[in-house]
């Protein structure tokens, strides 16, 4: 148990050191929700609101 | 992409945050885990407000522009509003989780608070780029904010995994619950920036992955306040143990020192009683150790007699 737990924790750990060196700066990312994210600056269009 | 699964996975995101805050609150934790609570208060009623506006928006294809306007504000102030909040669970966990460590409690949540207010200024700072316009401006320092709030986080479950048996709990504990669901948000957060920075689009097969992590990290804080959580151990430490070195250390630093008045002190400050005191004490020393050159006077009287 501890050592699956732990081993769990050191996988979060490196995935997400890996995948901040692929982000671009600035990067933009987004909240953990099934909302989407608006990335469309505004008066640009509707972005496909309404659709989903 | 499927619009009902997603649809179905937002209604369940929403439902799961109201169980868990009402488990919170019914289990009497919202003093312990105040900001958890806010965040998921603020979660439940903007997703409850994103859902009303694409409904509505919807209904009245006419009024789209202005609509998603409001959504854009809605979703990114409640983002770096729930970022703010992220901070202060993951420094309320760490006090919780230090709790019988005081001295290094202490230390520990200056270094937080250092830590906190540099990434803090780093966000603003990097996001900033010439040309910017403000919107773009607010999006970067968000995305930035919540970056280094991810690893913040990171940091606090690798910590908190890897020091529970000193710190008297368990695999079982509310604290360890609630930074495995923040941990894997955060991690979540760090992959989906990088996916963000490819596809660059409002809805993308991610936002399947996101609903799901969500979902489960919801349910982890729901069922860690809904089910018993096991007493906290009695923490015995050897002695030779870092930690009870450390905590020691931590501990002293910082308190006021006492002080020795070494001269220049006039004799009225003392009271009658404390000045007899200290001459018959001078007395006494003065007959046990006499000065070296009364002894070879002394030795010549007796010798005489």
């Amino acid at each position: 148990m501890k050592l699956i737990v732990r081993s769990l924790v050191v996988a979060l750990a490196v995935t997400g050191a890996i995948a901040s060196s692929y982000a671009k700066a600035p990067a933009t990312t987004a909240k953990t929700s099934a909302m989407p994210v608006p990335t469309c600056a505004p008066n640009t269009g509707g972005c496909g609101l309404g659709t989903w | 992409m499927s619009i009902s699964i997603l649809r179905a996975l937002g209604y369940l995101e929403v439902a799961l945050c109201v169980a868990a805050l009402v488990t919170l609150v019914t289990r009497k934790q919202i003093s312990d885990y105040a900001a958890l609570g806010t965040f998921l208060g603020v979660r439940g009623l903007s997703n409850v407000i994103l859902f009303w506006l694409n409904f509505y928006t919807a209904a009245h294809p006419s009024r789209t522009q202005s609509l998603y306007n409001v959504y854009f504000g809605v979703y990114w102030i409640s983002f770096a509003v729930e970022s703010v909040l992220a901070l202060l669970i993951v420094y309320g966990l760490f006090r919780l989780a230090m709790a019988p460590l005081k001295g290094l409690q202490t230390l520990g949540m200056l270094v937080f608070k250092w830590a906190a207010g540099i990434s803090v200024a780093v966000a603003l700072g990097s996001a900033f780029t010439p040309g910017m316009s403000g919107l773009k401006y607010l999006m970067a320092a968000i995305s930035q904010l919540q970056r280094t709030q991810s690893i913040l986080t990171v940091c606090l479950l690798l910590f908190v995994t890897f020091a529970i048996r000193p710190m008297g709990l368990s695999y079982k504990s509310r604290i360890f619950g609630v930074s495995l669901g923040l941990g894997l948000m955060a991690t979540n957060d760090l992959v989906q920036s990088a996916w963000l920075a490819f596809n660059p689009n409002m809805a993308t097969a991610y936002n399947y992955v996101n609903g799901f992590i969500i979902c489960l990290v919801l349910g982890t804080w729901g069922a860690y306040f809904a089910l018993p959580e096991p007493k906290r151990r009695i923490i015995v430490l050897p002695t030779t143990s870092p930690f009870l070195r450390w905590n020691q250390i931590s501990e002293a630093l910082g308190d006021d020192p006492g002080y020795v008045a070494v001269g220049g002190v006039p004799p009225e400050l003392f009271a009658p009683a404390e000045l007899e005191v200290m001459r018959r004490a001078s007395l006494k020393m003065v007959t046990q150790f006499p000065a070296p050159a009364e002894q070879p006077q002394l030795v010549s009287t007796s010798s005489a007699g």
